[in-house]
């Protein structure tokens, strides 16, 4: 049930008809766990905090440097030195205190990522590279979760929606693992692809429209160009290529 | 055959911002093999050992070429769209 408080924080959402009050109580009822607290996960965090999403997880082992602040949104000057989760946390639940917060500041690896998702909805893929990226496609298929893939360089961006069982999932058209190093970016970027990424854990919450599935969207900031391939599941994926 | 090939961004230094070449071939490798050998400096990028260079993707008239993009057919006028893999957050 929303409160009246609720009803009035949500009003203009609860006006389209694709959410209504109906939609609004099951993104109350969702929750979504988030990988990374950076660049990706600072406006994806604020959104579905900002939309009402009941319960969400935040994972991210970083501390604040003065050039993480061109693109991080959630992280400010006076925040420097801190953890990246606390300093979500802050910001976040004075966005929205009825949201309930859990943060986890460690290392995401293939030890503790099933633990970690366990019981959510939905996984937002805020990482920075592509070893954890892997790590968390083989939990969400593993589990059954939703994975939202987003990444990012330059002006560019991509975005993908994983539905294990039923579509592609990120192995089924990446193999390689690009180096980990310090990426060129800027936060106009970030900002597109995990608005894109908000709006589709959105909609697979309250069931609406028709989601990224089998379909790698790319943004091209310089030429202004979306463009959009299709993606096929692989029966030979060593991630979900047994998976009905 | 004729195919036209579309480069990424990262990759159009080495054409001289051309995004699209049209290239000859009956297969993906034959094609990217003509393409290289127009400009050869984008073999390093998109070649490793010979094999396709796991960070390029390929997309065959707007879909997925993976996986054995090198051996998959194509016809005059197909499109190949050369992406680069992103891997920042």
């Amino acid at each position: 049930m929303l409160s009246q408080e609720e009803l009035v924080r949500y009003d203009r959402q609860i006006m389209i008809p694709e959410i209504g009050r109906e939609g609004q109580e099951r993104l109350k009822d969702a929750k979504v766990f988030v990988a990374g607290a950076g660049g990706l996960g600072s406006p994806v965090s604020i959104y579905l905090t900002a939309a009402g999403i009941g319960s969400i997880k935040i994972a991210d082992h970083d501390t604040i440097e003065l050039s993480n602040l061109n693109r991080q949104i959630l992280h400010w000057k006076e925040d420097l030195g801190k953890r990246k989760v606390d300093s979500a946390m802050d910001k976040l639940h004075r966005l929205n205190p009825d949201i309930k917060l859990e943060i986890i500041h460690e290392t995401i690896n293939d030890k503790n990522v099933l633990q970690m998702v366990d019981g959510f909805d939905a996984i937002v893929d805020a990482m920075d590279n592509f070893k954890t990226r892997y790590i968390l496609n083989k939990a969400a298929v593993d589990k059954n979760i939703p994975f939202f893939h987003g990444a990012v360089r330059g002006f560019e961006g991509r975005v993908m929606t994983i539905i294990p069982g039923k579509t592609a999932c990120l192995r089924c058209m990446y193999h390689g693992t690009p180096l980990e190093e310090k990426s060129p970016v800027i936060g106009v970027t970030p900002v597109i692809i995990a608005s894109i990424q908000a709006t589709e854990v959105i909609k697979y919450l309250i069931g609406t429209g028709d989601l990224l599935a089998d379909r790698l969207l790319i943004y091209d900031g310089i030429g202004m160009i979306f463009r959009e391939f299709k993606v096929r599941k692989n029966p030979e994926c060593d991630h979900c290529g047994k998976k009905k | 055959m004729t195919i036209e090939i579309s480069l990424h961004r990262t990759h159009r230094r080495y054409t001289d911002g051309k995004e699209i070449i049209h290239v000859e071939g009956r297969t993906v490798g034959e094609c990217l093999r003509d393409l290289v050998e127009k400009y050869p400096p984008l073999e390093k990028e998109i070649f490793k050992s010979e094999k396709l260079n796991s960070l390029v993707e390929v997309y065959l008239n707007g879909e997925s070429a993976y996986p054995n993009e090198l051996i998959k057919s194509v016809k005059d006028g197909d499109k190949i769209n050369l992406v680069y893999m992103l891997s920042s957050g």
